[in-house]
């Protein structure tokens, strides 16, 4: 889910940007223009890292759910499942980084 | 995802879990020549523990080992029942309900013969779905349709009311016992697939299918067999369970009269023919019917392994360990009773299903 967002941002920008050129011009002045192309910018990270969460969190649901399994039949499994089941939240640090890149 | 989703991946977690603990090959071998105290002893330090201390004051011998390996393997099926949820449930349910039968079974049979509760009580498996309310309040009735009564909201209540009127005539439990299993066969398909030439085509679901056919002929194929050697003259129509891919009514009701073709029928089967042809030629060769029984069992026992590695989180890897666990349970109990008959330990090794 992050590479979708990632590989549309920068299509999402230039709309929005072509969008501010086209009908923005007469009615607001650059400074303007250019404070609502950061809010798209900023709008589009939040939906990337949000996604990303959203996906990582639906991963982990289904690993959650066997670690405790395992766990409940075996103590010496909390590490191994605890390192398991977060292992999905590596995807929300990859999608941070498209906050810095727009940011 | 709501609170009735299905859970597979808790489930299987526990499963595997509890599959590795089950007995090797090695464990066998050891078993293979032990006594039945030593065989208690063994047991003792092993996952049997717990039911091996709670019996061994009011048991002993191949008894205790008995009663513990039934509670254990209660206490493992009641476990899978609870833990899941949702389709899950209703998955393995379906199969477990095989224990109520076998409860209903042996209660009806206790009330007949007048015993007491508490030793009916001692037979039974409580693995089943019937809740241990229901269970404690059959015991309490001293009759057979009080019985039935108390089954009122089960779906044992209508075959068995129907049932009843052929025992009161006939004074057979015969009929009450065939409305039973019949009913469990027949729910066994119920819901899931959609009838002949309309089950889903793939997916865990299928698979598992598959395998409940497989349950289903092979019951079939082992009561036309025995039908067919002993020569009895009963309408095999009566024991014929619907459902499975191998017979139709009227095949088996003329193969029965021909012990060679119905051989031949099982062997030209392409699901099943190719599995089993070793057991089959065996079976040609005229050598008892039990070593046939086995390889069907093995072959049941492999096709759910194998089921289980194709979908791992769905319900194959529980019925594979449901299975599993059957097995070893029946193992265990035929090397105990060999040992103490006095069986040696090749004929006792022939016994034993081990894949």
């Amino acid at each position: 889910m992050t590479e979708i967002a990632l590989t549309e941002l920068p299509a999402f920008v230039e709309t929005a940007s072509i969008a501010l050129q086209n009908n923005g011009s007469a009615a607001m002045g650059p400074e303007a223009a250019q404070n609502m192309a950061d809010g798209y910018g900023a709008a589009a990270a939040g939906i990337a890292v949000g996604l990303a969460a959203l996906a990582a969190g639906y991963a982990e649901r289904g690993i959650g759910a066997a670690a405790v399994g395992a766990i409940a039949e075996d103590d010496d499994m909390f590490v191994p499942g605890l390192i398991m089941t977060v292992l999905p939240e590596t995807l929300v640090i990859l999608a941070l980084v498209v906050v810095f890149i727009l940011g | 995802m709501s609170a009735g989703a299905s859970n597979p991946e808790y489930v299987n977690a526990r499963v595997r879990s509890r599959r590795a603990s089950l007995f090797s090959d090695e464990d066998y071998r050891k078993l293979i020549r032990m006594g039945p105290s030593e065989i208690a002893r063994f047991m003792e330090e092993t996952e049997y523990e717990r039911e091996i201390n709670e019996l061994g004051a009011r048991f002993s011998g191949v008894d205790l080992i008995e009663y513990a390996l039934n509670r254990n393997l209660a206490k493992h099926f009641e476990d899978l029942i609870d833990w899941a949820d949702g389709r899950l449930y209703d998955l393995i349910a379906r199969y477990l309900r095989k224990f109520d039968v076998w409860n209903l079974k042996t209660i009806i049979r206790g009330i007949y013969t007048d015993t007491a509760p508490d030793d009916i009580r001692t037979d039974l498996i409580r693995a089943g779905e019937l809740e241990e309310r229901t269970i404690d309040r059959l015991l309490e009735t001293d009759d057979i349709e009080d019985a039935i009564e108390v089954l009122y909201g089960t779906i044992y209540y209508e075959p068995l009311t129907v049932a009843y009127e052929e025992f009161e005539e006939t004074g057979a439990l015969v009929p009450l016992e065939n409305a039973l299993d019949r009913e469990f066969y027949e729910n066994l398909l119920a819901d899931v697939s959609g009838g002949p030439g309309n089950e889903p085509q793939e997916g865990p679901e299928a698979k598992y299918i598959e395998f409940l056919q497989a349950e289903i002929d092979f019951r079939n194929a082992r009561n036309a067999l025995r039908l067919a050697r002993s020569g009895a003259d009963l309408d095999p129509a009566t024991y014929y369970i619907d459902g499975g891919v191998l017979f139709d009514e009227s095949e088996l009701s003329r193969l029965v009269g021909d012990y060679d073709a119905l051989v031949d029928h099982i062997a030209e089967n392409r699901r099943y023919g190719d599995r089993l042809s070793e057991a089959l030629g065996r079976l040609r060769e005229a050598d008892s019917l039990i070593q046939f029984e086995h390889a069907l069992d093995a072959a049941l026992l492999e096709y759910a392994d194998t089921l289980s590695s194709i979908y791992p989180a769905s319900v194959s890897a529980v019925l594979s360990y449901i299975l599993a666990k059957e097995r070893e349970v029946e193992n265990i109990r035929a090397i105990a009773r060999g040992r103490e008959v006095g069986l040696d330990e090749n004929e006792i090794e022939e016994e034993l299903v081990i894949l």
